[in-house]
């Protein structure tokens, strides 16, 4: 703001380090395997590829493997959404406008496990599952995966309730609306976008969601991410894995498109503590 | 700290303390109480109230010998700590003077480098694992730029301790720098003005105004790291070495490919010991940020 005010900026040199040397590392090793996509053959000592080409895209997208992994992924993602929305919405809105005993203290208890590093807490849930025989089983990923969304499916729709005009759904009120009609006509249309972002954070998220799947599915439920893992331990051929790359990164780009303002607004860091 | 706050907002008389609440935050109540705080009880006790001979339990503290008196474990443990300890020093090296220059400079290039450094979020690390055996593994990108430039290949950093070191810092610099960024907000610009005014350089700036100020949100950039990287999977189990290996990819093994749940959770149980500081705190901090 105050550069705004000089004359003549200056060079920014730090600027344009950061900027290059980010590019590099960052940038650049994306930019690698979006290349090894769209190669059909490259052979060492060649820095291009000597062909490019759609070939391992038709090979790939023929592999069953790859679709049932795919589906597996979107299956999953779309039950842990659609379950975390049907307990955590309700479970928000009365945090956010309810009174009732141990609001505070059952409101902080979704950030228990946030105070564990993730894999350990991961295994001891194992320890439960395998007395439960759930092992190995789809509905055992969909509970793991569910645990994982319940704070930012809680957390964020308390601020979008709590952000929204208290005085319109007293005015609704005042002239005859029933309270499902205020919350369907007024709450709801001002708290939906924040909720829609929440909704798409808990799909995006649970996607890519690995350790879990893995720890929890292996080898019976095996998703994209889980693919992906074997691909590069046991996959000789590179453009398969990299072709996966490309299919793999589409949730995350989507989730870029809309999420780039709430990231980079202050109110994000916040919430991880910052 | 919260209920007077929540008094205040409440718009009519009737809105006084009703259970109804709590049935609706009944079922993800139940659920963290069911898979976090239970698995973690449950853990403790089943690794401390062993089988024995005869078919009873018995309070026993075997299976924690075990882990300390194993060469392979104490290995695992001490590369864990080797990982995280190296990462939390180059994270700080690498995303402090990123969050400088982000909140001292308001040039176009500085909106460039912010969205590059926050980029990684959105990079699954699966898909940066493959990314990294591409440039840095054998007969990467890195090697054929040398190559073609006549010099000899780099000794890959694929399959040893430095793999997942390179790539958990990688995927953490977003977080870490958007929180240091957030905590140099709270830095004024009337304070570095003021300290300038009286003849400070740079350096003593840093350490006498800014550093101060940072110092809680620092705390926190690490809790978090480390917290993360501790018990790290996805990196480690791709990019690190077969052996030693780091707490993550042992716990896995040893429950699933050794059918060993009880060192598994024992080895789980001891890295919530670890990590227990550096958890308490930071959710301590999440929690100062946010009321209900």
């Amino acid at each position: 703001m105050s550069a705004s005010l000089k004359v003549a900026q200056p060079v920014d040199w730090t600027g344009i380090v950061f900027a290059v040397v980010l590019t590099l590392v960052i940038v650049a090793p994306l930019l690698v395997v979006g290349t090894w996509a769209f190669t059909n053959v490259w052979r060492f000592p060649s820095v291009i590829p000597q062909e490019f080409g759609l070939k391992f895209w038709y090979q790939t997208l023929a592999r069953a493997d790859v679709w049932s992994s795919i589906t597996m992924s979107l299956t999953l993602a779309t039950t842990v959404t659609v379950l975390s929305a049907i307990i955590c919405l309700p479970a928000a809105y009365a945090f956010a406008r309810l009174d009732f005993p141990g609001r505070d203290i059952l409101f902080f208890s979704f950030l228990a496990g946030h105070a564990f590093p993730k894999f350990g807490l991961l295994v001891a849930i194992a320890g439960i599952f395998l007395q439960l025989n759930l092992i190995g089983t789809f509905w055992g990923v969909v509970l793991i995966q569910l645990v994982g969304t319940l704070l930012f499916m809680i957390w964020i729709p308390v601020a979008a309730f709590q952000a929204v005009d208290r005085r319109m759904e007293e005015a609704a009120r005042d002239v005859g609306a029933s309270p499902f009609r205020v919350f369907w006509s007024i709450t709801l249309p001002q708290a939906g976008p924040t909720i829609a972002a929440a909704l798409l954070l808990s799909f995006v998220g649970t996607f890519y969601e690995t350790e879990g799947a893995w720890l929890i599915g292996a080898p019976q439920v095996r998703t994209l991410p889980v693919l992906m893992i074997s691909f590069i331990n046991n996959q000789p051929v590179i453009q398969y894995g990299a072709v996966l790359s490309v299919l793999l990164w589409v949730p995350s780009f989507i989730a870029l498109l809309f999420a780039r303002r709430v990231v980079n607004s202050g109110s994000f860091a916040k919430g991880f503590g910052g | 700290m919260t209920t007077t706050d929540a008094g205040a907002l409440a718009p009519a008389p009737t809105q006084r303390k009703r259970p109804i609440g709590l049935l609706l935050v009944a079922a993800p109540v139940l659920l963290v109480l069911w898979l976090i705080i239970w698995p973690i009880i449950s853990a403790v006790i089943q690794t401390l109230w062993l089988p024995t001979s005869d078919g009873g339990r018995a309070l026993s503290v075997s299976s924690y010998e075990f882990f300390a008196n194993d060469p392979y474990s104490r290995a695992n443990l001490a590369i864990t700590l080797w990982t995280t300890g190296v990462c939390a020093i180059f994270l700080l090296l690498i995303c402090l003077p990123i969050a400088l220059y982000l909140r001292f400079s308001n040039s176009k290039i500085a909106a460039y480098v912010q969205g590059l450094a926050i980029f990684p979020m959105f990079v699954p690390s699966i898909i940066l694992s493959f990314a990294f055996i591409r440039v840095l593994g054998p007969n990467g990108t890195v090697d054929l730029l040398l190559n073609s430039v006549g010099l000899p290949k780099i000794k890959s950093p694929y399959l040893t301790p430095w793999g997942p070191v390179i790539g958990l810092v990688w995927d953490n610099i977003p977080l870490t720098v958007l929180i240091l960024l957030s905590g140099l907000g709270n830095v004024s610009n009337q304070a570095i003005e003021a300290a300038r005014d009286v003849g400070a350089g740079r350096l003593m700036l840093f350490w006498h105004i800014i550093l101060p100020r940072i110092s809680n949100s620092i705390l926190v950039a690490i809790s978090f790291a480390v917290l993360g990287i501790f018990s790290a999977f996805t990196l480690p189990y791709v990019l690190g070495p077969a052996a030693p290996e780091m707490m993550g990819p042992f716990m896995q093994r040893t429950f699933r490919d050794l059918f060993d749940p009880t060192n598994a959770i024992t080895q789980a149980v001891i890295t919530f010991g670890f990590c227990i500081l550096f958890g308490l705190f930071y959710v301590r901090s999440v929690a100062k940020n946010r009321t209900p």
